[in-house]
């Protein structure tokens, strides 16, 4: 045996991916089309990861002729913050994406056997696919394609030898084994961090961003993206639909929308599910102690109540409202047309990732990102947009897969460096060595009460910001009394600092950011500062802690100027 | 705990649960063709079982037995 092999199982590969969901299934996919060894892992069990597969199963689309039009679009609502290689880049993608990806199996809606494309605003059309079978069908044809995959494995750190990515560390979750995977190259497709406080979206933790940091890779945007959802408290759910806003009320029965937005009883005004507007309301109720919030559909029958769900594309939200309401009947018991139900704000993402060049790759060499662990979401456009979040999962993933297979074919297998593999083992297995007298997820709990509430991370001001990082260093003072008896333990004790760390670099960089912009709004700097503020946010571990640092927006070098 | 309801009566243990869990909560009583959860500690609410059950055999809530989920307001 060798000196490698104490450590665990080494498996070598050319190109390894890790996370299944959309973004990574897509990276895989494109990178064997080198003809390239691709390996794939992910915690869940492949076909069922990620966020894609218990999403809306829509999927943005810009016809090739209206990209210009879409990226002047994002670009002027983004106040040319945006960082335009990426929306060039993700806008003259979508029509390539979209067709590899029926060629590769998903099972798009169809007219007359072409695919149904839809318009949804100004200049973007949706399509939409059979969501929660998607990756099965994907997982198919990378089979066929002999992409080799393994499942339940829960990657936590990277290999390195000297400057360069040369693979992964895994811990099996039911066979018990410490994997090494070694690699030419590494694409990081897992997610970002959902802090798993509400039910859906919360398989993401944070793990791809934590791990690549620790590497030395930069992550940016970390201050912007964090999002709240109006939502079914007790379902755990959000209600999908334009026009349920006009039934909620407070706890003296007024109408809140209407109250705040006069104008919105006008020409029957649609108001979409992420809109902000409604989280605005519901928060000045709550806190002129006119809470909780109620949905009161009494009275309306099943018809009238899914009418409430049309939407801009025709049959789609009808279809998710109807789902909620046998949801609700089903699961809580409930009958929407005779009890009403409480609604509050679900806090969903951090936002943020690894830094990632115009083909996929990070600041790191041999180290690739796409979807939500990488910084895709500077390409603007975002804001709600329907299908965008996955389609910019494709794209990434695509563009990664193939620069990552590319960069391997060239490049020569680099073997696992013994003395970083073997402290990178040491550092993920130190709980193992302790009693241990707190439960991970006690720490992850510790976290939520830092990133949750909207005084800390809606309104954001300084002295509340300090104050919830202070909670952030209490919950990682409490990791330390975090002990694991198994790989179950450890895979927990790890996703709790990966939420830790998710919540501190979002609190830090936004401390950092003295001005308002797109989701980021500081009380104490309400305004857009473009003379001191044009710039993104980079982190960097520099001796051993995180090194904020500025980057000025190369507006003068991109297609558009403002 | 988070999965609050688990059905066993209409499970035909097809295993779609157990292949989706992220944290291996779920496994496969082989002999009795039933899911058991075994890691019931573990669940982070990701929802994956309850959407793609063909039976509806689960319930899961996002409050994790803590009584209360922290409040946004």
């Amino acid at each position: 045996m060798s000196k490698i092999d104490s450590l665990g199982t080494v498996i070598t590969t050319d190109v390894l991916v890790l996370g299944a969901g959309g973004a990574g299934m897509c990276a895989a996919l494109k990178a064997k089309e080198s003809n390239v060894d691709v390996l794939m892992i992910d915690k869940m069990g492949i076909g069922w990861s990620g966020q894609v597969p218990i999403g809306g199963g829509i999927l943005a689309y810009v016809y090739p002729d209206y990209v210009e039009k879409w990226a002047e679009n994002v670009t002027r609502q983004s106040f040319f913050f945006n960082n335009q290689d990426w929306t060039y880049q993700l806008g003259n993608y979508m029509h390539k994406s979209t067709m590899d990806l029926a060629n590769m199996g998903l099972t798009f809606h169809r007219d007359k056997g072409e695919i149904n494309i839809l318009d949804w605003g100004p200049h973007i059309h949706v399509t939409l696919f059979d969501a929660a079978k998607s990756l099965v069908a994907l997982k198919k044809t990378a089979n066929n394609r002999r992409i080799k995959m393994m499942d339940k494995i829960y990657a936590i750190d990277l290999l390195k030898n000297g400057d360069k990515v040369v693979g992964a560390i895994g811990l099996g979750l039911t066979d018990g084994k410490t994997y090494l995977f070694n690699a030419k190259t590494v694409i990081i497709a897992t997610g970002n961090c959902g802090y798993m406080h509400e039910k859906t979206y919360s398989s993401v933790l944070g793990e791809g961003a934590a791990m690549g940091y620790r590497a030395g890779a930069q992550l940016v945007n970390a201050e912007f993206s964090s999002s709240y959802v109006w939502g079914i408290k007790d379902l755990g759910k959000e209600l999908m639909g334009i026009y349920f806003y006009q039934y909620l009320e407070n706890a003296k029965g007024e109408k809140i929308m209407f109250k705040h937005f006069p104008y919105l009883k006008e020409n029957k005004q649609p108001v979409y599910t992420f809109d902000p507007r409604v989280i605005e309301a519901m928060q000045k109720e709550v806190q002129a102690g006119l809470g909780p919030i109620y949905i009161n559909l009494q009275g309306l029958n099943a018809k009238e109540i899914a009418g409430l769900a049309e939407d801009q594309v025709e049959g789609l939200t009808l279809l998710k409202g109807n789902d909620t309401m046998r949801l609700l009947r089903e699961k809580m018991g409930i009958d929407p047309s005779k009890e009403k139900m409480e609604m509050w704000p679900r806090y969903l993402y951090s936002g943020g990732g690894l830094r990632i060049d115009v083909n996929g790759k990070t600041t790191l060499d041999g180290l690739y990102a796409a979807g939500g662990a990488s910084s895709s979401s500077w390409s603007g456009g975002g804001g709600g947009q329907a299908g965008l979040g996955v389609q910019s999962a494709a794209v990434t993933g695509f563009v990664a897969g193939e620069n990552a297979a590319k960069d391997a074919k060239k490049t020569k297998q680099l073997d696992i460096d013994y003395n970083q593999a073997k402290s990178a083992v040491e550092r993920i297995m130190a709980p193992t060595q302790r009693a241990g007298n707190t439960d991970a997820y006690d720490v992850v709990y510790r976290v939520h009460e830092a990133v949750v509430p909207m005084k800390y991370n809606r309104q954001r001001e300084a002295g509340r910001m300090r104050e919830a990082l202070g909670i952030v260093e209490d919950a990682r003072k409490k990791l330390g009394g975090v002990g694991a008896k198994d790989f179950h333990d450890l895979a927990r004790y790890h996703s709790a600092e990966s939420m830790a760390m998710a919540a501190e670099f979002t609190y830090k960089a936004a401390l950092m950011r003295e001005e308002s912009r797109a989701g980021h709004n500081r009380v104490d700097f309400p305004q857009r500062d473009d003379k001191n503020w044009f710039k993104w946010i980079t982190i960097e571990q520099k001796n051993g802690a995180p090194h904020l640092t500025t980057l000025p927006v190369p507006v003068e070098k991109y297609r558009l100027q403002p | 705990m988070a999965i609050r309801n688990f059905y066993a009566e209409k499970c035909n243990g097809c295993g779609i649960c157990v292949a989706c869990c992220p944290m291996d909560v779920l496994r496969l009583d082989e002999k009795a063709k039933k899911v058991v959860i075994k890691y019931p500690k573990d669940c982070i609410a990701c929802w994956g079982c309850e959407s793609f059950c063909p039976r509806g055999c689960f319930d899961v809530t996002p409050e994790r037995g803590r009584g209360e989920l922290v409040s946004p307001y």
